[in-house]
């Protein structure tokens, strides 16, 4: 493997350039490619990329961006995009449509601030606007995680079990901008790990038919129950392709969450992304000064993997959520779906803290003090806004 | 740094100077050692210039720390206008400073006291090997060399860095200067720690109005350019011969200010309902839209604001002078109108019965009604002119005048008509154009069933022609020697002939009349183009080919070949200098205007010239300079962003049919008739560039990235504190207003 110095950004490119040529002996891959800030060295990366079968095409708008993969992916191709925040949300009828088509298109999305105002910094509010979308959904936390997690998503959603697109988000400008060194694959490695793309319902000439018409309210309940049943075998999948992941590149990557020092700590951090990387170096401190503390970090969002939370929990008795995300009138994106795995659970005390919205800098001292914070706590409260200095 | 702990470098630089580059040219340089390094910006919305910071981190293990660097081991300064009181007071002990700066270290002592220096005049090195300029150095590899001196990092280690992105020639050699140049100092005295003011304060809410657009960021001094402002002569300006301010009018149209717009007018023309109707519109044919689609529609606007725009009450003359016009024509009446405003008593002489000179006797009717001379005249007479008619005048008269008044301006126009020899002598079958139009006026000739030739191209020939047809005449050609484009004729006016069934030939030239039989008959000579003559046209020639001479039947022949002055008013042994002033008299000082000093033939001309008397006699009596000042440079079609505008077709205005026409003499064009749901003059005002001249439209407001743009009185003023010399508002202004100078 390659060790190089690349930004988050060109490592990602990298990841999905070489997932879509490793389907140059199938169907190829074609992508459809718009940029924005932060995204948008993706973008260029995968224009200036010579597939050996298939094309990254050029389009007008993130909705025709997605059109195209959906496109290619009828098509039987391997299919991939980036978006971030506002062209995001314009993107998400297809989006939608992608998921119920049940197409295994990977979708990078670099996290950055829905506006208005403008704001082009981190906050993971963009990717989970598609938490009630039929895609699975991976945060990751480095430069060597993004990379994994692209590939280990291509396995996963185009499981013939899974049959579903991934999303794999990153932070803007954090992880997208910031030269890191991380480990770069061949491309012989990815052509063993990734099978042929199969789309079993691929449009075909010599068996014409359409796809998408309208159905009745019970064929529409069938198709639901498949796409749940399809993300109840996620984790088993993930799990095999893991292992398989493990044997080609001789590295094991992250599976539906991290849990560090839970196992005998009283107080329990749940994190995302880079922050989970700063909360890691925190919890160390901690530890050393002798508190019973560890903490979580969660990566597979969707779908969302209560079990294993549940066990990382185990017997903590205190769960301290921190969102870099905002649903308005309730709270916290992750701190919600956390809230229904500990239904049940009287003796943890759960509280969720609003921190780093809009690209705040997310400091060791501002984690501290959430830390402060809920250690203290008798009884939980609404989501506490911690604000972030400029 | 093996086994040592990490290290944290912060750059201070400006967007632009490639900050963020050199943070991955030191990472990239450590990790080609084998470290774990981190390089990253803080990104904004990227402005040239805005001061910035980028990171690095050097550890030899992995680096999980994401946070921008608070507390770093040292600073890089790239642009020494970014030196701020405590600048350096997070920074750990024994860190480096390392300064862009040609100053020796201690220079620095004010900063950075009982700190570790070092200073590299990165800026000349980096300048003198091409990178960016010294208003906008690229000064990072530079500065990587500098760096590497200070951090013990073997030159080579650097270059190998360099090589790895691909960075070679001009930055490898200022990398190996600076590494060679860079002077290194412990500054005395003791590390002085300023406790740096945290800069959250109050956040505008959403619904808050003064929430605004976007922070400002202070330019200070590294701005290279900035906007200003300029006003250009608009084309049409430029073009009108009566001086008229064209774009203001159309502006004043195009926002439904109809007195407005007639006002504007009213400054140099009294008569803008003629000059609508009459107009051939050099102004039209100086209309930078002509480039894009085609000219506003000037004349149709003009006539639109002097008929719906309401005259102001007019002055009384109130000072002691009384001065003598002769000639009620274009040139009289302007002249008469601008003495009587800037308060001269005006006694103005007319030779026929009726006031108006060619404006009523060469234009026919159904071109220019007696309605609208009749109230463009009496607007005159309001100020206190007194109108003395069926007064001709000889030249004792005039000398007498000049001892009776205090100036004296003559426009007696043209009064001699240029002929041509037929044969024949004087034949009962030729009219004089002029004569025709005159008798056709007054006397209701008829010419029932005639056949009629008209010989010439301009004004008048069409003028003839379409009046004989009025007048009854069966069939009216048209001969001409040169091509029909040639036509000195208003081009639209032309077009209206043949529409009403004129026929015009072209290439002809008579020859000669036979009057003997029964019924004249015209010998004509085809004409062919040849050498350019003095005029710069292609000279006509006789086409010298066996069928080239033919007969033409007529009934009658009008001869409209141009007429000439008669200056048998004039003092013997005086000249016409500087086109107006007479020389050579004893009396008060004689002016000539009009087309009896400058025979240029339009009243546009006519006007401008009785206004530049009106002027001339003002500062000669006063002592008053009141000639417009030199003007700006005229707005030029290269200085008009065209394509902001979307394309457009003129509106013409509304016509009678010409079956309908052909034998009335009602006006022809009955100019923009509006509708509830259209406004075709404001429409039509609204295609205008406003060339050379603000408007106000905004866009440079609107495209300014930086929100520095102010609405002013003047229109707009930059806020040069925050203004970075992007030049969008100058590429953006349509008009050609803003321009970027050099700082």
């Amino acid at each position: 493997m390659a060790r190089e110095l690349v930004t988050g950004n060109h490592a990602a490119g990298n990841a999905l350039a070489l997932a879509g040529e490793a389907n140059r002996n199938a169907r190829g891959c074609c992508a459809g490619a718009y940029p924005i800030t932060p995204q948008t060295e993706i973008i260029e990366y995968l224009r200036a990329f010579e597939f050996s079968k298939g094309s990254v095409i050029a389009v007008e708008s993130e909705h025709s961006a997605m059109g195209v993969c959906i496109g290619a992916s009828l098509a039987g191709g391997r299919s991939f995009t980036a978006s971030s925040s506002n062209g995001l949300a314009y993107m998400v009828e297809n989006v939608y449509a992608a998921g119920y088509y049940r197409l295994p298109i990977v979708m990078i999305a670099v996290n950055r601030t829905l506006g208005p105002p403008w704001n082009i910094w981190v906050d993971q509010g963009d990717s989970l606007m598609l938490r009630d979308a039929p895609w699975l959904q991976f945060y990751c936390d480095s430069h060597q995680d993004l990379v994994d997690t692209i590939l280990l998503s291509f396995r996963v959603a185009e499981d013939p079990r899974v049959m579903l697109p991934a999303l794999v988000a990153m932070d803007g400008f954090v992880t997208s901008h910031t030269q890191m060194v991380v480990n770069l694959p061949e491309q012989e490695k990815v052509d063993a790990f990734l099978p042929k793309c199969n789309v079993p319902h691929r449009l075909r000439h010599d068996h014409p038919t359409t796809v998408g018409g309208l159905t009745w309210p019970r064929e529409t309940e069938h198709h639901r129950i498949e796409i749940q049943q399809a993300m109840d075998r996620v984790p088993e999948v993930l799990t095999e392709a893991i292992a398989e992941f493990q044997e080609v590149f001789g590295r094991k990557p992250a599976g539906t969450l991290v849990a560090e020092q839970t196992e005998d700590a009283d107080t329990v951090i749940v994190a995302c992304n880079t922050m989970a990387r700063t909360l890691k170096n925190v919890i160390a401190e901690r530890r050393a000064k002798g508190e019973r503390i560890g903490m979580i970090r969660a990566k597979m969002f969707r779908p969302f993997p209560r079990s294993d939370f549940a066990a990382a929990i185990g017997s903590a008795k205190r769960v301290g959520v921190l969102d870099r995300n905002h649903s308005p009138g309730s709270g916290g994106i992750f701190w919600q779906e956390i809230a229904t795995t500990l239904r049940g659970r009287s003796d943890v005390l759960l509280q969720d803290y609003l921190v780093g919205l809009g690209g705040g800098d997310v400091t060791p001292t501002v984690i501290n003090e959430i830390i402060d914070d809920l250690v203290k706590r008798k009884e939980s409260s609404e989501p506490v806004w911690k604000e972030v200095a400029a | 740094m093996g086994g040592e702990a990490m290290i944290e470098i912060t750059i201070c630089g400006r967007g632009g100077q490639g900050g963020v580059t050199l943070a991955k040219l030191i990472a990239t340089t450590y990790f080609l050692r084998g470290k774990y390094v981190q390089a990253f910006g803080v990104y904004a919305a990227e402005r040239s210039g805005a001061p910035l910071q980028a990171f690095v981190r050097v550890d030899d293990d992995e680096i999980t720390n994401h946070n921008q660097v608070r507390e770093p081991d040292h600073i890089v300064v790239l642009d020494r206008t970014l030196i701020v009181p405590g600048i350096a007071s997070a920074m750990k002990t024994n860190g480096w400073v390392i300064i862009n700066s040609p100053d020796p270290p201690e220079s620095h002592q004010e900063h950075f006291a009982g700190m570790r220096v070092a200073t590299v005049d990165a800026t000349s090195i980096a300048v003198k090997s091409g990178l960016g300029t010294r208003a906008v150095p690229i000064v990072n590899t530079t500065m990587s060399g500098a760096i590497a001196k200070v951090f013990d990092l073997p030159i080579d280690d650097l270059l190998a860095g360099m090589e790895h992105l691909q960075f070679g020639g001009a930055n490898a050699t200022s990398a190996r200067e600076a590494f060679d140049s860079v002077q290194t100092a412990t500054l005395s005295g003791k590390v002085e720690h300023i406790e740096r003011v945290p800069t959250n304060g109050e956040v505008p809410g959403l619904l808050d109005p003064d929430l605004g657009g976007m922070p400002k960021i202070r330019t200070g001094s590294w701005a290279t350019r900035k906007p200003e402002r300029q006003r250009l002569t608009p084309p049409c300006n430029h073009g009108c011969p009566a001086g008229n301010d064209v774009r203001g009018f159309v502006e004043a149209v195009g926002k439904e200010d109809y007195d407005q717009a007639l006002g504007i007018l009213l400054e140099t023309s009294p008569l803008p309902g003629i000059c609508g109707r009459v107009c051939p519109a050099p102004c039209m044919d100086a209309c930078n839209r002509s480039e894009y689609d085609e000219s506003v529609n000037i004349r149709e606007i003009e006539r639109y604001a002097a008929d719906h725009g309401t005259l102001p009450t007019p002055t009384a003359p109130w000072r002691e002078e009384n001065v003598a016009v002769i000639g009620s024509g274009p040139a009289g009446l302007s002249a008469s109108y601008h003495l009587a405003k800037l308060g001269y008593h005006v006694n103005l002489f007319e030779g026929e019965k009726e006031l108006g000179g060619v404006l009523r006797t060469g234009i026919p009717e159904y071109r220019l009604p007696r309605d609208v001379l009749g109230r463009e005249i009496s607007f005159i007479l309001q100020h206190g002119v007194k109108a003395h008619s069926g007064c001709f005048l000889s030249r004792g008269d005039l000398l007498a005048l000049t001892h009776k008044y205090a100036a004296v301006f003559a426009a007696t126009g043209l009064r001699d008509s240029r002929t041509i020899n037929l044969g024949g002598g004087d034949s009962k079958s030729v009219f004089q154009g002029i004569d025709f139009l005159d008798r056709v006026r007054i006397s209701g000739v008829r010419l029932d069933g005639k056949s009629v030739i008209v010989i010439g191209g301009g004004n008048t020939a069409i003028d003839a022609a379409r009046s004989a047809l009025r007048v009854g005449a069966h069939h009216v050609e048209i001969v001409y020697r040169r091509t029909l484009d040639q036509m000195p004729a208003i081009r639209e006016e032309i077009k209206e002939a043949i529409d009403e069934g004129i026929k015009i030939h072209e290439l002809v030239s008579p020859i000669r009349l036979d009057d003997n039989g029964a019924r004249p008959t015209l010998i004509c000579q085809r004409m062919k183009l040849g050498e350019e003559d003095e005029s710069g046209r292609p000279r006509p020639i006789a086409d010298t080919s066996e069928d080239a001479q033919f007969n033409m039947g007529c009934d009658c022949v009008i001869l409209a070949l141009g007429q000439t002055q008669d200056v048998s008013i004039l003092p013997e042994g005086s000249e016409i200098s500087d086109g107006q002033a007479l020389l050579g008299l004893s009396g008060a000082p004689l002016f000539a205007g009009g087309d009896f000093a400058t025979n240029e033939g339009t009243v546009t001309a006519a006007i401008g010239s009785g206004r530049k008397a009106a002027l001339h006699i003002h500062r000669t009596l006063s002592g008053e300079d009141l000639f417009p000042q030199p003007s700006e440079p005229v707005a030029a079609p290269d200085k008009i962003t065209m394509h902001i505008f979307s394309h457009e077709d003129r509106r013409d205005g509304g016509m009678i049919d010409a079956h309908d026409r052909r034998r009335s003499f009602t006006e022809v064009r009955v100019g923009y008739r509006d509708n509830p749901a259209e406004h075709p003059a404001v429409d039509e005002a609204q295609r205008c560039f406003s060339c050379g001249v603000c408007n106000s439209c905004d866009r440079c407001l609107e495209y300014c990235p930086e929100g520095v743009l102010l609405r002013d009185a003047d229109g707009y003023s930059f806020d040069y504190g925050y203004c970075k010399g992007c030049g969008v508002c100058a590429t953006e202004c349509p008009r050609g207003v803003i321009f970027m100078s050099q700082l």
